[in-house]
């Protein structure tokens, strides 16, 4: 080889690793990126193991899927979101089946799923089929069956006045055999958002978050609906700020989720007794976080909910052992890197066992 | 000499490696940020005023810069600027912040877009039409000259420009204070006709927000009893989430950042003063931050030229702002 191929050749290598070395610095400052998850991020529910085993089948919404959580495994639904998100999962007592929300862009739908995420029918039909008038469409959130396994409890937004702009929520009841919007059960307050998260209760009555709007503030009070149409009764206070009630099995205590801290941007985690339609003193169990959607484990023994796990903001599930008790267990976290859809409280079913079976 | 020159090479190399990392944040830094305010703007001529009340009279003056660690006040501008304003564009978000670095104290005051006040370009109107009229330098001038106060900075973003930056940082998480229903909010970014209308419903309680539900949150107003009032509160809100996101991000995110934000976002500030703030953001405890809403009694409801805006209490007004905003 000449000394001139030989000069021409270090130049080139030498131009190679000068190269190399600034893409090499380039790199190096990408890879001081913080990982923040983005929206596109997956996070695989079946992909992970709770750290502890609960009880029952609990059915949880992500990313427009829904999950259930048996024995200690996730399975997916894996329902089509061609049309919409698949939401706020409700379990029907007896039953295998489940009643979820089927949102889409401008309206949404319940319907009735069996346990392996068929869809057995679509129980309303809020979709107006025509362009140009979308405030025809209506939306359906929050079901919740009672005990019967037949009667259902949701809000719905009717009725309304597109005139005004006046679009609130009212919760409803009906039968999954019969009517569905069967019943209007309480009067919200206009443009306020109105009346959600209504679960009965075991003497029939049922409870629900009432959002009113006063000196300058929205808040949500626990309300309780006796009589369809009739007035409420309010357990809680403007300043307490509390929705997302959660009533136990035997009807004697309700978690609830409350408002606090500068800028609205803190919840607590509080359980109060229910004693002839008033509310005790809160015990407050989680302060200082993004608690939401407080469920009762079937035999009332604990609570499971969401909230994040740090500042990226996912939401997990978390279980506290003992929240009914005087002297209840820390929060242990169940799940990690999952991102479950906070607005879809879990429903949590006393059975275990899935049979294909459905009604 | 042969060594040097390898070196310098290897040198060579590596800074136009990081220069082009950085070349997002280079060109958005030339194109979006270091732009000055026009203080130069007429006073006020103030016109026959629909308001009873009492008007501003101070003028605006330009000061010194603050001094690295000392408080300043920035003014926050949020627009439509979507297709159908071919950009001429009002200002649907105005909120003054102070900023103290040392004692790590914020305070938000949000200024209703409706209230009735001299502008600086001259005339009476809504305040949101100062910068439809005057830009940026139109809309500080006018917030100086009102509420006189001193501004040292302001920051613009656009529509697309804040739901790229929530989603740039993954998404926030808020407490919705209630459920947001609206039937006729803006279908501007949907895709549809920009002069259509969608259907949102903002369910309540905490939850993650991507860009697009964050503004559909902060942005909705007609099913709000509250209307315009109720949307400060939750534009607020949104900027304290963003303000946690902060603690993720580095200089090596802001690329990434600029390239979301590009052409939906001004400021005055250089690359350097924003990347000051942002250990500032991270590290302000939500218990330090304090927000002013000017509902009543600090505004009413009042009716000129035939449409409602908002008259000001001036009374009220500037003793509540100049609690926590130096008066000049």
């Amino acid at each position: 080889m000449s000394p001139t191929v030989r000069r021409a050749l270090s130049v080139i290598v030498l131009l190679a690793l000068m190269a190399g070395f600034g893409f090499g610095v380039n790199r190096l400052i990408a890879s001081r990126k913080h990982k923040i998850p983005t929206e596109a991020s997956v996070f695989i529910p079946t992909a992970e193991r709770p750290k502890i085993v609960l009880p029952g089948t609990l059915y949880l919404a992500q990313n427009g899927d829904i999950y259930r959580l048996s024995d200690g495994f996730f399975t997916d639904l894996h329902l089509s979101t061609t049309t919409g998100l698949w939401m706020q999962p409700a379990y029907i007592p007896n039953s295998q089946d489940i009643v979820a929300v089927l949102r889409a862009a401008e309206y949404s739908n319940l319907y009735l799923l069996n346990s392996q995420g068929t869809i057995i029918r679509r129980l309303s039909n809020n979709a107006y089929p025509k362009n140009g008038k979308v405030y025809l469409n209506h939306w359906m959130f929050y079901p919740h069956m009672g005990a019967d396994g037949n009667t259902i409890y949701f809000s719905y937004d009717q009725p309304k006045d597109s005139a005004t702009y006046a679009v609130d929520f009212s919760v409803w009841t009906g039968t999954l055999n019969g009517t569905l919007a069967g019943k209007e059960l309480s009067v919200s307050n206009p443009f306020t958002g109105g009346d959600v998260d209504a679960t009965p209760m075991a003497n029939g009555s049922v409870i629900y978050s009432k959002y009113a709007i006063g000196s300058g503030n929205a808040y949500s009070q626990i309300a309780i609906q006796v009589k369809p149409l009739g007035n409420p009764t309010i357990l809680t206070t403007p300043t307490q700020d509390c929705g997302q009630p959660s009533p136990s099995p035997d009807g004697t205590k309700v978690a609830m989720i409350c408002i606090g801290g500068t800028g609205l941007q803190s919840t607590r985690l509080e359980v109060a007794t229910l004693t002839k339609g008033k509310l005790g003193t809160p015990v407050t169990l989680v302060n200082n976080c993004l608690c939401a959607d407080p469920v009762w484990s079937p035999d009332g023994t604990g609570l499971v909910y969401y909230n994040t796990a740090d500042i990226t903001g996912h939401f997990e599930l978390w279980w506290i052992k003992g929240a009914e008790s005087a002297a209840p267990s820390p929060p242990l976290q169940v799940t990690t890197n999952l991102d479950f859809d906070a607005t879809s409280p879990p429903s949590w079913s006393p059975l275990s066992s899935v049979p294909v079976m459905s009604r | 000499m042969l060594g040097f020159l390898i070196a310098f090479g290897f040198v060579l190399s590596g800074a136009v490696g990081a220069l082009a990392y950085f070349m997002p944040a280079i060109v958005t830094a030339i194109q979006d940020t270091g732009h000055t305010i026009d203080r130069d703007i007429p006073t006020p001529k103030a016109t026959a005023a629909a308001s009873s009340a009492p008007l501003p009279s101070a003028s605006a003056s330009a000061t010194a810069p603050p001094a690295p660690g000392q408080p300043f006040t920035v003014l926050l501008l949020g627009s439509d600027n979507d297709a159908k304003f071919g950009g001429t564009v009002l200002t649907q978000s105005m909120i003054l912040a102070r900023v103290n670095p040392t004692t790590k104290q914020v305070v938000m005051e949000s200024i209703p877009r409706d209230l009735w006040v001299p502008l600086s370009s001259g005339g009476n109107a809504k305040i949101d039409a100062a910068y439809l009229h005057g830009g940026p330098s139109g809309a500080v001038a006018t917030v100086e000259e009102d509420f006189h106060i001193h501004i040292d900075h302001y920051a613009w973003i656009g529509l697309l420009g804040l739901v790229n930056l929530i989603n740039q940082v993954g998404g926030i998480d808020v407490v919705a204070t209630n459920p947001v229903m609206d039937d006729f909010y803006p279908a501007d970014l949907s895709g549809k006709d920009p002069y259509g209308y969608e259907r949102v419903a903002v369910l309540p309680g905490p939850q993650h927000m991507s860009g697009v539900q964050a503004l559909m949150y902060v942005r909705s107003r007609h099913g709000d009893l509250r209307s315009d009032f109720g949307r400060s509160q939750r534009q607020q809100q949104v900027l304290l989430a963003l303000r946690a996101k902060a603690k993720l991000l580095g200089i090596a995110d802001l690329p990434d950042i600029a390239t979301a934000m590009a052409n939906d976002f001004s400021t005055d500030m250089s690359i350097p003063e924003i990347a000051s703030l942002l250990p500032i953001a991270s590290s302000v405890q939500l218990q330090n931050v304090k927000q002013v809403i000017l509902s009543s009694p600090y505004t009413s409801n009042f009716e000129v030229d035939n449409e409602l805006a908002l008259q000001p209490n001036w009374n009220l007004i500037l003793p509540e702002t100049h609690l926590y905003f130096p008066a000049v």
